[in-house]
């Protein structure tokens, strides 16, 4: 038995080698070389050494955010989870996994989105075997009683409440909840209010989520900095190597076509400037064909610093203090949102139409070539510079991987920007940018 | 070795004109970081705001030659911007360009800050942004910064720190370009000036900054006040009133030691034990959110920390020649909200009594004595770093970090606890609804009472029972409670 098992072993280590390769793509954006290599667990590594002397960042990317979150009564749950991982396991209890930190010089995180929760150390290079083994550790071993998950429950609910003096959040959550009616992106991150208040009664539950996605073959490990990748592999292999693969995929809810507008309204209960979202539904994430990149060309174009809009509404008539677009980049099909703060909520309607018509606008018109250019130098410079230190880059990668679980698609979606022309970006908003997959939230304070 | 040729140069140069702080390095990308020694602290007593709106004008308007949409236009491409943070003694102007963008970039990096525009339009959007920042960003949308901000405003009352860097809306409204142009004037003087210069930059480059800021004149016409902050006789509170689902706290009292002081490596042991910002090590953290799943997060600080909702390390060149050791405590639910700000100062009182134990020292010497390459890890946090250490006249961060941790006691840490800290003579901010209900709840010994959701241990519960009616020294008397319209109005 164990020689058969051990045989068994050697083969899958024999197979996951023959994946390990130096991506060399044709057009290179991302400036590194690195290695990505799958372990037979089913678990990831990439490593990518950068010029960060004695400074290594290990990110952890969990392909689970809250889009995983597929129960009625039970949003919010991978982000309390990304809180329950620092609970501790029997070998590294809490206060021990805090001094270990604290020895290492480490600094230490966590976020989580819809599409992904990320565990993230930066730290000293001497200290990467013991990060390692107390990375591999909780994400195996976990353990947590009822009364600590009932108190870090408390902890996720301070967040909710740091969070809610800003009518920001409110308008997510109903922007959200407004344009989504089965997919999980229905809801925000933190989940619904009830939901997080019920969440001291779910432990058993709790567990069940953990069971279902802190498995390899949803993880990721991503090691930036001062590192030779020859070493790192070794490493995760003595410590991650034993994970045991998982076998639970989630059921997520295709979101039906939208037939028609929606609109809602938010009433904030203090004085605050009033706020306006324009959302259409969009595509999901895509670097095999160009739509990621014109809608985020596009929404940048119109809507960005430079736009004929914001010079028009916030520099010259001086009518909005902020105004942006968001493009989508979600696993599955998510919004593509215009956001304007008014200064006055009498101008409301009109701006509203002035955002509608510069919309309908672009997809008669051609955006001028020059501006094209503009725009891909930005995007190109923009990327680059971002890619200062060990921390950044493991950060940037970390959300691409989310997306596809590999770096490569960095370069493919940047050739996709570089090829992009006029046409592609008219295209993309005549597709998706239309009435009837339009959600408008409107918010407005109390009256002083 | 860029540090044994820059110390000279700083002392040979310092007060009397231009300093430069330079750490060249092979990256493609060069970042900017002009400080002027100004803020503020200059702002003219009726003109709160002022040392703000003028940096605001540089970076976020047109120059001479240039609209703003057209300084707009031009950095687009590059994915650059000139960038401006104001505080109390230091005005920042920054920013970052590819290599390929050098001399472009900073040929509108420099018309922005020698030539500036000055037109209307821009002054009226900028000043409208200011005052919407006081009303909504502040006031309306982020309890906690307002919480530390009405802080340190009652910390400094009477001295030149005494208003927020933004000002007041009252003031800002009256405010005029001509104001901003005499500020500009003034206090934009070679004198005050730091250039900050990181990476792949040639020597010819630096050289040219500086020949172009040497056009500005020679002297600050005003030169900063020294501070001194007004001694605070009782613990008092100042409560501002809103509609909000928590209660934000943010307390503290100024303390006379700063980067390069005596004492400043064994309050930073102190600061990181007590309470590493945004670290769940920390005595508060532990005791609060771990133990007892009150809120978010609690934190100490010895030096000015804003923006810490967002920012995960401390931000550079917000250096102060007075600082107050703060605790930070994020919003608790309003039925234990009372009873949290009694735990947070009976673990006060517990380190000013017990000091820090050894085991707890050694490791919070350690992790400092590593975490600093973590803070400098990027060339723009070490530039700015280099700035700051420009300014406190020490040498660089982390040698002297490092240097001073290595010598430092665990007594020499107690003792400067002991010295610097105290229970009393505080003053506590809070954010709140209903405010006379707080106000009932945190006077006297109360008792304030928490209930879990879940059995604690006996030890947890019979500490509870001493914390819910820990006296923190506040009488009714001393309790203001304040609308949130009126603060920085």
């Amino acid at each position: 038995m164990l020689c058969w098992s051990m045989t068994a072993r050697l083969i899958l280590i024999f197979l996951a080698a023959a994946v390990v390769y130096a991506a060399d793509p044709p057009q290179k954006t991302f400036p590194f070389s690195y290695t990505q290599e799958d372990l037979p667990n089913g678990l990831r590594l990439v490593t990518i050494p950068t010029d960060s002397p004695n400074i290594v960042s290990v990110y952890i990317v969990v392909q689970t955010g809250s889009r995983n979150e597929v129960e009625l009564g039970k949003t919010g749950f991978a982000h309390l989870f990304e809180h329950m991982m620092f609970r501790g396991t029997e070998k590294y209890p809490p206060a021990k996994y805090d001094e270990m930190l604290k020895r290492a010089g480490a600094a230490s995180n966590a976020s989580t989105s819809n599409d992904l929760t990320v565990f993230h150390t930066t730290f000293s290079k001497e200290d990467l075997p013991q990060i390692l083994d107390m990375e591999a550790d909780r994400f195996e071993n976990l353990k947590y009683s009822l009364e600590a998950f009932k108190t870090e429950s408390g902890a996720v609910l301070g967040e909710y409440n740091k969070n809610s003096a800003n009518p920001g959040q409110k308008m997510e959550e109903v922007l959200q909840d407004t344009a989504f009616d089965r997919h999980t992106y229905k809801h925000t991150t933190m989940g619904f209010l009830k939901d997080i208040q019920d969440m001291p009664n779910q432990y058993d539950y709790s567990i069940k989520f953990f069971d279902r996605y802190y498995r390899p073959e949803y993880a990721t490990i991503i090691v930036t900095g001062d590192v030779d990748p020859k070493a790192v592999r070794p490493l995760v292999d003595k410590t991650f190597g034993g994970w045991k693969r998982g076998s639970y995929h989630a059921d997520i809810p295709v979101e039906p076509k939208q037939q028609g507008p929606r609109e809602a309204h938010v009433d904030w209960p203090s004085p605050t400037l009033p706020m306006i979202t324009i959302a259409y539904k969009g595509p999901a994430y895509t670097d095999a064909n160009k739509e990621t990149a014109a809608l985020d060309v596009f929404s940048t174009l119109v809507f960005g610093q430079n736009s004929e809009l914001y010079q028009k509404l916030i520099v010259r008539e001086q009518k909005l203090d902020s105004l942006g677009a968001n493009s989508p980049a979600s696993v599955d099909p998510d919004l593509f949102t215009i956001r304007a703060r008014l200064k006055h909520v009498e101008d409301m309607a009109e701006i509203r139409q002035e955002i509608l018509d510069t919309v309908k606008r672009f997809q008669d018109e051609l955006v001028p070539d020059d501006k094209l250019d503009a725009v891909k130098k930005r995007e190109r410079y923009g990327f680059t510079m971002r890619l200062d230190n060990a921390d950044t880059v493991a950060q940037t990668v970390a959300e691409y991987v989310a997306l596809k679980r590999t770096p490569d698609t960095i370069d493919k979606l940047y050739t996709q920007y570089a090829a992009l022309t006029p046409e592609d970006i008219r295209e993309a908003a005549r597709k998706y940018l239309i009435d009837s997959g339009r959600t408008i939230v409107t918010l407005t304070g109390a009256a002083k | 070795m860029k540090w044994l040729a820059l110390i000279p140069l700083l002392s040979v140069c310092a007060m009397a004109q231009m300093r430069t702080v330079a750490l060249p390095g092979k990256t493609p990308v060069v970042t900017l970081r002009l400080v002027f020694t100004t803020g503020a602290a200059q702002d003219p007593a009726d003109k709160p705001g002022l040392a703000r709106l003028t940096a605001e004008m540089l970076s976020g308007g047109g120059t001479k030659d240039l609209t703003y949409k057209q300084v707009v236009d031009q950095l687009f491409p590059m994915a650059a911007n000139v960038g401006s943070q104001v505080d109390q003694e230091m005005t920042v102007f920054s920013g970052a360009t590819h290599i390929d963008n050098l001399d472009a970039y900073y040929k509108l990096f420099r018309a922005m800050l020698l030539e500036p525009g000055w037109r209307e339009e821009d002054f009226k959007r900028l000043k409208d942004n200011a005052i919407n920042s006081l009303k909504v960003g502040l006031r309306g949308n982020n309890d906690e910064e307002l919480g530390k901000e009405v802080l340190l405003s009652e910390l400094y009352k009477g001295t030149p720190y005494g208003h927020y860097s933004v000002g007041t809306v009252s003031a800002l409204e009256k405010m005029t370009l001509d104001d901003v142009k005499q500020f500009y004037k003034q206090h934009y003087a070679q004198s005050n000036l730091i250039v900050g210069i990181a990476g792949g930059y040639t020597p010819e480059f630096l050289d040219r900054i500086k020949k172009d800021f040497a056009t500005l004149p020679a002297k600050d016409a005003a030169p900063m006040a020294a501070i001194h902050p007004p001694a605070i006789d009782h613990t008092r509170a100042i409560i501002v009133e809103k509609n909000t689902r928590s209660v934000a706290y943010s307390f503290g009292f100024p303390i006379d030691v700063k980067r390069g002081d005596p004492d400043y490596p064994a309050l930073l042991v102190m600061q990181s034990y007590f309470g590493q910002h945004r670290d769940s090590g920390g005595v508060l953290f532990q005791h609060i959110r771990e133990i007892r799943g009150i809120n978010y997060g609690d934190y100490a600080y010895i030096e000015y920390f804003p923006r810490g909702g967002q920012l995960m390390e401390p931000p550079q060149n917000v250096a102060r020649s007075s600082q107050a050791f703060q605790i930070w405590i994020r919003p608790a639910e309003t039925p234990q909200a009372a009873f949290t700000l009694r735990l947070a100062v009976y673990e006060l009182n517990k380190l000013i009594k017990n000091g820090i134990p050894q085991a707890d020292f050694d490791r919070t010497k350690e992790f400092l004595t590593k975490y600093v390459n973590v803070l400098t890890k990027t060339k723009r946090a070490e530039l700015g770093y280099a700035i700051d250490s420009a300014y406190y006249g020490i040498p660089n961060y982390n040698s002297y970090i490092k240097d001073a941790l290595a010598k430092l006691t665990r007594d020499q840490v107690n003792a400067a606890i002991r010295k610097h800290l105290r229970t009393d003579r505080m003053v506590i901010a809070a954010v709140s609804a209903k405010a006379d209900d707080l106000k009932k709840q945190i006077i006297g010994t109360g008792p304030s009472t928490i209930e879990y959701n879940s059995p604690k241990p006996a030890e947890i519960l019979a500490e509870d029972k001493i914390v819910g009616s820990f006296d923190i020294g506040l009488r009714a008397e001393d309790v203001k409670i304040v609308p949130v319209d009126s603060v920085f109005q």
